[in-house]
């Protein structure tokens, strides 16, 4: 893999905590990294798969892509605390059958359906939260439980029945093709990794959740409630998980129990990989919004890409598996040349 | 030293404690429920639930997580099936191979983990994938069925009265892990890797040898389950193991393991495990919904960590 | 397992072989693609084989989800469409979620038909080929009803995935047999089409019920595979039990009489008859507006893959009798329900 030219002047300081972005530290970052393999692939995929770059082929990949970095995204805002949360299917299924009651059984209009359910995510995203900062336990534990319960509830109450009768307006918005092939999926999906860049970036609520994610002692004793920072953060996981649901609502003309799987157990890999890939450090306290961006786009390119490349229906996982390992091990590798090429 | 043994005692007290009341709670409730068969079945179900949660258990003492061990499983699982049919390996030969690769998948996790300085759960995400896929590549999801006669009987083999053959490697496998934690220097050094690595590192443990060890360990013990679900089953399924996640994270954690690392106990993990089976045995027995079924095991978990928590009192702090 | 249903296919050639004749080599490009893995759907790659090479068709491939679950699917079937493929036997992940996509497919011009499980209508899926399920749960029900005999008749049922469009057929289908009988259904289990949920339930329910319960009907792969080993290692309970479909498990428990006998279904007719429908279809064939379909709960334009219960007595010719099952429907498929140019 060939690397860009080094810089030859480098600050000694540049590793100080501002946000003093140098021209190194964009190439050392994790987002130039993710860049490359997405080129790196995308360019393999187009040479040797015929209708890789098929305008069909590019809508879906952006189809699929927008849903995926949705949920990183969601898990994300959990991982900027320090924790996890296992519940983003369940609350994101919990969210598309909410909006498919309101619908269905009380007739309301579509739009109130869907901040209902968009309500109902952020909810049980909240319940989530509160659950943590009262408990004090690990929300690994508590979103392990909270995903059983969430989605065993909701299988009760709907008997694993399905919600479909949406209206056309809803179902039209998953299959429309902007310039024959974007889809506004796609560009919501920007829009809310934009809003939430600015949160982390430019407000006060945003900065202390970042603050009670680094290190909660520290953040208490500066004024921050940690508490509710926290519980923010679930909240806003359980929001973005709803967004993702109505997503695949739209673009499956229902609302399926089914659709994240077994206790939304589906949505786990794609939600840890965005986030993962893209630089977000488990510990807490650091994000980086376009990584995990990228990061999803990158697992849902290659996906799509081991699937044109015929590599044989039943390798396709290990194909994945491989790639990812292989992208995580090039990423780390060119760090590592790059840092010692230029603080030897 | 002491305050370890102290804590030790209290880890599996709370379960067994509960333990104890759940089965006099449904027999009371139910006559059938201590019936010889159905302690038959109770004990097959904890047989191969107690390795998987081991096997989780070995790598959450070492402050790290293995999504793999399910993947692990399956593809041992199908290694000692095929190999039995396509090959003809006699059945000890077929049982060395299949554990022998499970060794290897933890231990490749384990060198992974170690050589990158990757958190342990991109890697094992990653080799999910990888092992999972190779497992679906080989049998195009197709079960084996060709297992011999003898492996049948010893998956439906009894020992003595309602005790199944299947419970003795378990049995046998819980004992030395517990000899391996509470008394020999490996254990020692993967509980105190996990208390804190770096102090361990300066004490002189060869810290990268010993994340190493505690993965090959996991993914034998992974191994061990897949076979022993293969004798259960009759056949070499290519889905074995595909649930296996949430239950071997659950029934540690039950146990009272501490998800940072450095503190794990065999016998209440094994509790944790004998709880969550005869819950789940209890709702087919009472017939109860099994849409609430998870309801219930989700309460459970929550109810068993918010016990424990209230009896360790404030120490600990998670987030 | 793969030679057994090429003979299988070739036997059905001959019958088929005044339908062929029409075709001429062309560029359809088909795919076969199941809900997931599972082997039910294994038949469906010899079959599509098989019917490549007799009709000349560019190819007949059986590609399958990596998971069972609805995205996967939608994603394996928008890459085929995107490599080129131009004909589509689905089975629908989800009987509404997945027309979205079908209908999508549809709009590049691709003829879609569903196999083995059917869309909901209104949908574009030309028909639906598959076993009716529902009449397939019904005889099994009444076989078994037959086989227990007289005296008190309780009878447990284990199903497969609620997911499954055709899961709901079933426990109706045989909840209405056993009403007609004046049996009763003690228990459905369902979701237990994988191996360690339906060994766990299956084996704990039998463990508390066993006395509670004479008859057993399975209607799922996986449960019928596991009841019959539970059966074999209880001994003689007196329970009776009618299986589905033709797992080695399930053959070997019918010829040492553990249980009663099996439902067989057509899964290599429905790729076989499945691809000649496609290619004739992307040849400018219609479907006839007023062909005989058949109709259930999803569609009414059903097609019947064939169904036949198996015992002790025809267990080892049972091949031939889905055989005899595909030429018949494959004699007159296109005078019946097509009308080509």
């Amino acid at each position: 893999m060939s690397v860009a030219p080094v810089p030859s002047a480098l600050p000694e300081s540049s590793s100080d905590g501002f946000a003093r972005l140098s021209r190194t530290r964009f190439l050392l970052s994790n987002e130039f990294g993710l860049i490359l393999l997405i080129a790196a692939f995308a360019l393999l995929f187009a040479v040797y798969t015929s209708g890789f770059l098929s305008v069909f082929n590019l809508f879906s990949l952006g189809r699929n892509a927008a849903v995926n970095i949705m949920i990183g995204l969601a898990m994300m805002t959990v991982i900027v605390t320090g924790g996890l949360n296992l519940a983003v299917g369940a609350i994101g299924v919990c969210a598309a059958m909410g909006c498919g009651w309101l619908l269905q059984i009380l007739g309301l209009p579509w739009p109130v359906a869907i901040l209902g359910g968009l309500a109902l995510g952020a909810g049980l995203g909240a319940v989530n939260g509160w659950m943590v900062v009262r408990t004090g336990l690990h929300s690994f534990i508590i979103t392990l439980a909270t995903m059983s319960i969430f989605f065993g509830v909701m299988i009760f109450l709907t008997r694993a029945e399905a919600f479909r009768d949406f209206p056309e307006a809803m179902t039209a918005f998953g299959k429309m093709r902007l310039l024959t092939y974007l889809s506004p999926l796609l560009l919501l999906t920007f829009a809310v990794a934009l809003a939430l860049a600015w949160l982390y970036r430019f407000t006060v609520t945003g900065r202390e959740m970042l603050a009670a994610g680094a290190n909660p002692a520290a953040a208490e004793l500066s004024g921050i409630r940690v508490g509710r920072a926290i519980i923010l953060c679930h909240m806003l996981s359980g929001l973005l998980a709803g967004i993702a649901a109505m997503m695949l609502v739209t673009r499956n003309g229902a609302a399926i129990p089914s659709m994240a799987g077994q206790l939304g157990q589906d949505w786990l890999l794609p939600a840890f990989l965005g986030p993962v890939l893209g630089g977000t450090l488990l510990q807490g306290g650091k994000v980086s919004v376009l990584g995990t961006v990228l990061g999803a786009f990158l697992v849902t390119m290659l996906s799509s890409g081991l699937l044109m490349l015929q590599v044989g229906a039943f390798w396709v996982q290990t194909f994945l598996g491989l790639m990812l390992l292989v992208a995580v091990l090039l990423d780390k590798a060119r760090r590592s040349w790059l840092a010692r090429r230029n603080l030897a | 030293m002491t305050n370890l043994a102290r804590l030790s005692r209290t880890d599996w007290f709370g379960p067994l404690l509960a333990t104890i009341l759940a089965v006099l709670l449904i027999q009371s409730l139910s006559a059938n429920f201590l019936s010889a068969y159905n302690i038959q079945i109770l004990l097959l179900a904890i047989a191969v639930n107690a390795l998987v949660a081991y096997s989780q258990m070995i790598i959450i003492a070492i402050g790290q997580m293995n999504l793999s061990v399910g993947a692990i499983g399956g593809l041992a699982a199908i290694s000692f099936a095929g190999a039995m049919e396509v090959w003809g390996l006699p059945a000890p030969l077929a049982l060395t191979f299949a554990l022998l690769i499970g060794l290897g998948c933890g231990a490749l996790n384990g060198v992974l983990i170690r050589i990158t300085g990757i958190s342990a759960f991109v890697i094992t995400l990653a080799t999910l994938s990888i092992f999972k896929g190779i497992n679906l590549g080989i049998t195009e999801a197709q079960p084996f069925y060709g297992i011999p006669e003898g492996v049948k009987r010893f998956g439906g083999a009894v020992l003595v009265g309602p005790v199944p053959w299947l419970l003795v490697p378990t049995l046998l496998v819980t004992a030395i892990l517990w000899f391996t934690l509470r008394r020999l220097p490996v254990g020692r050094f993967i509980l105190a890797v996990g208390s804190n690595d770096h102090a361990a590192g300066l004490s002189g443990i060869s810290v990268g040898r010993t994340v190493i060890i505690a993965h090959a360990i996991s993914g034998l013990l992974a191994a061990i389950a897949g076979v022993l679900v293969v004798a259960r089953l009759q056949i070499g399924q290519p889905s074995i193991g595909d649930d296996w996640l949430i239950l071997s994270f659950a029934a540690p954690v039950i146990g009272g393991a501490i998800l940072a690392g450095g503190h794990v106990s065999t016998t209440a993990t094994f509790l944790g495990v004998v709880i969550v089976a005869i819950i789940t045995q209890a709702l087919v027995l009472f017939s109860i919904d099994p849409f609430l079924v998870q309801v219930v095991l989700g309460v459970l978990i929550l109810a068993a960590v918010g016990l424990n928590k209230l009896r360790a009192g404030a120490a600990t702090g998670g987030r | 397992m793969t030679t057994i249903f090429r003979t299988m296919g070739l036997a059905a050639l001959m019958g088929g072989a005044a339908a062929t004749a029409a075709l001429a080599a062309d560029d359809s490009k088909l795919a076969l693609v199941p809900g997931g893995p599972h082997p039910y759907f294994a038949a469906w790659e010899p079959a599509g084989a098989d019917a490549a090479q007799e009709f000349g068709l560019a190819g007949s491939d059986y590609k399958v989800p990596q998971r069972w679950e609805l995205a996967q699917q939608n994603q394996l079937l928008e890459s085929l469409l995107s490599q080129g493929y131009n004909g589509f036997m689905i089975f629908p992940g989800d009987p509404v979620g997945a027309v979205a996509t079908a209908e999508e497919l549809a709009e590049f011009g691709a003829p879609v038909i569903a196999g083995g499980g059917c869309y909901k209508d209104p949908s574009p899926a030309a028909f639906c080929l598959g076993t009716d399920t529902g009449n397939s749960a019904y005889l099994g029900t009444k076989e078994l009803l037959a086989a227990m005999g007289d005296g008190e008749k309780r009878i447990a049922h284990f199903t497969g995935f609620l997911v499954d469009p055709n899961t709901q057929l079933r426990i109706d289908a045989v909840n209405r047999a056993a009403e007609e009988a004046g049996a009763t259904v003690v228990q459905v289990i369902a979701d237990i089409d994988a191996p360690e949920p339906a060994e766990e339930k299956i084996n704990a329910y039998l463990a508390a019920h066993a006395g509670d319960v004479d008859g057993i009907v399975t209607t799922a792969w996986v449960p019928a595979v596991v009841a019959a080993n539970a059966l074999r290692r209880m001994g003689d309970t007196g329970i009776h039990m009618v299986g589905i479909d033709h797992d080695e498990v399930v053959l070997a428990a019918i010829k040492e009489g553990i249980i009663d006998g099996t439902m067989i279904q057509n899964p290599y007719g429905q790729g076989y008859i499945g691809s000649f429908a496609l290619a004739r279809m992307r040849s400018g064939c219609t479907v006839k507006e007023d062909a005989p379909f058949g109709s259930n709960a999803l569609t009414d334009k059903f097609i019947d893959s064939g169904t036949a219960y198996v015992d002790a007595s025809n267990v080892d010719g049972y091949l031939d009798t889905m055989r005899e099952e595909t030429a018949r429907i494959l004699a007159d498929f296109e005078a019946t329900y097509l009308s080509c140019p």
